[in-house]
C-alpha cells in the first residue's frame, strides 16, 4: 500500500480538523459529529485514524494538565 | 641619608687605630688603600643604615627569577594547550571520516555515502513515508530552513537528507514519490534493514514498528530530531521538535560563521 500523497495527507488533515472542531464545539459529544466522523474516516488510512484518536486524547489531557485542571486520583495521590 | 653620613664617617675613623697594629710593617699607602677598600661595604652593611642598593638588587634578582619561572610556566602551558589542540583536531579528523558513516540508496537508485557530502552542510531527518503528521511537519520545517538559507547571498549551500526508518515499505520508488512534495534538492535515502539499523544506531535514532492492522499498515514510532553535519562531515548540532524553522536557521548560520575545517 503506497503512502498517502501530499494531497491525500492534506485532505485527511482537513477532515480531521473539521471533526475535532465539531467535538470542541459539542463538548466531546461524538453523536453530534457523525457526519464529520465518517468524512474523517473516509479521508484517512485506518492506522492514521487510530493514531489521531489517541493523539486527540493526549492533546486534551495535555491541555487540562497545563491548565492545572488535572486532578490525580486518590490512589495515585497515596502511592 | 645626609644627616647620617657624617656619623658613619666618624665611626669608620674610630675603627682605624685598632686595625692598624695588626698590619705592622705594611706600607702606609697600602693601609690607606685597604681602608678605602673597606669603606664601601662597611658603610652599607652597618645596621640601621639605609640598605637601598642591595635591597634593590635583591628585589631585581628575585623579580628576574620570578619572571623567568613565570615565563617558563606560560611557555609550557601554551605548549601543552597546543598539544591538546592538536590531539583534538586529530580525533576530530578521525571522527570526520568514520563517525556516522553510511552507504544508502538515494531516491534515484544511486549509492550515497557520507563522504559524498563532504564540503557541504547537511541537514538530516529520520522518518517514514506513511507517517501521519510529525514527519511531514518536520520535513516541511527542514526545507523551510534550507530555503531561508538559500535566499541569503554568500552562505554555503545546505543539502537536505531524509533517511527512512521503515526500510520494509520505503523502497527507492516510495522515497521518490515522497520527497518530490518537499524540495527539489531533498534526497530520500533508503537501504536494507541492516543498513538502516546501522545508520540509526550511529545517529542514536530509536525506531520501532508498531503492530500491523488488516491492511498490513502500521506506524513506526521513532525519535524526532534534525541533525546538522558540518562540511567536514562532523555532527555539529541537532534540533528537537520544539525548535522553530527560524531558530534552526539562526543556529545553522551561527555554525557556518564559526566553522573552521579540521581536514587538510
Amino acid at each position: 500500500m503506497a503512502a498517502p500523497s501530499m494531497k491525500e495527507r492534506q485532505a485527511c488533515w482537513g477532515a480531521r480538523d473539521a471533526y475535532w472542531k465539531c467535538l470542541d464545539e459539542n463538548t466531546e459529544d461524538a453523536s453530534q459529529c457523525k457526519k464529520l466522523r465518517s468524512s474523517f474516516e473516509s479521508s484517512c488510512p485506518q492506522q492514521w485514524i487510530k493514531y489521531f484518536d489517541k493523539r486527540r486524547d493526549y492533546l486534551k489531557f495535555k491541555e487540562k494538565f497545563e491548565a492545572g485542571e488535572f486532578q490525580p486520583s486518590r490512589t495515585t495521590e497515596k502511592s | 641619608m645626609l644627616a647620617r653620613a657624617p656619623k658613619a664617617w666618624h665611626g669608620l675613623f674610630l675603627l682605624r687605630p685598632l686595625a692598624l697594629p695588626r698590619i705592622q710593617g705594611a706600607e702606609a699607602g697600602q693601609v690607606r688603600y685597604r681602608l678605602l677598600a673597606r669603606q664601601g661595604p662597611a658603610e652599607t652593611g652597618k645596621p640601621g643604615q639605609p640598605r637601598g642598593p642591595r635591597l634593590q638588587t635583591r628585589l631585581l634578582i628575585t623579580a628576574l627569577i620570578g619572571a623567568g619561572l613565570g615565563g617558563a610556566w606560560l611557555a609550557l602551558r601554551a605548549e601543552k594547550e597546543q598539544w591538546r589542540q592538536q590531539q583534538r583536531t586529530e580525533a576530530l579528523r578521525r571522527a570526520a571520516v568514520g563517525q556516522g558513516d553510511f552507504s544508502l540508496l538515494d531516491h534515484r537508485g544511486q549509492v550515497r555515502c557520507k563522504a559524498d557530502f563532504r564540503g557541504q552542510w547537511v541537514l538530516i531527518y529520520f522518518g517514514f513515508t506513511h507517517c501521519p503528521d510529525i514527519c511531514p511537519d518536520e520535513l516541511e520545517k527542514l526545507v523551510q530552513v534550507v530555503r531561508q538559507l538559500e535566499a541569503e547571498p554568500g552562505l554555503p549551500p545546505v543539502q537536505p537528507l531524509f533517511i527512512t526508518v521503515d526500510p520494509e515499505r520505503d523502497d527507492v520508488a516510495a522515497m521518490a514519490r515522497y520527497v518530490q512534495d518537499f524540495h527539489p534538492r531533498l534526497l530520500g535515502l533508503t537501504g536494507s534493514a541492516e543498513q538502516i539499523a546501522q545508520v540509526s544506531r550511529s545517529y542514536r535514532v530509536y525506531y520501532s514498528a508498531g503492530p500491523k492492522d488488516e491492511d498490513q499498515d502500521y506506524i513506526v514510532d521513532h525519535s524526532i530530531a534534525i541533525y546538522l553535519l558540518s562540511p567536514d562531515g562532523l555532527f555539529t548540532d541537532y534540533y528537537g521538535r520544539a525548535r522553530s524553522a527560524q531558530q534552526i536557521t539562526d543556529s545553522v548560520r551561527g555554525h557556518m560563521a564559526a566553522f573552521r575545517s579540521v581536514l587538510h
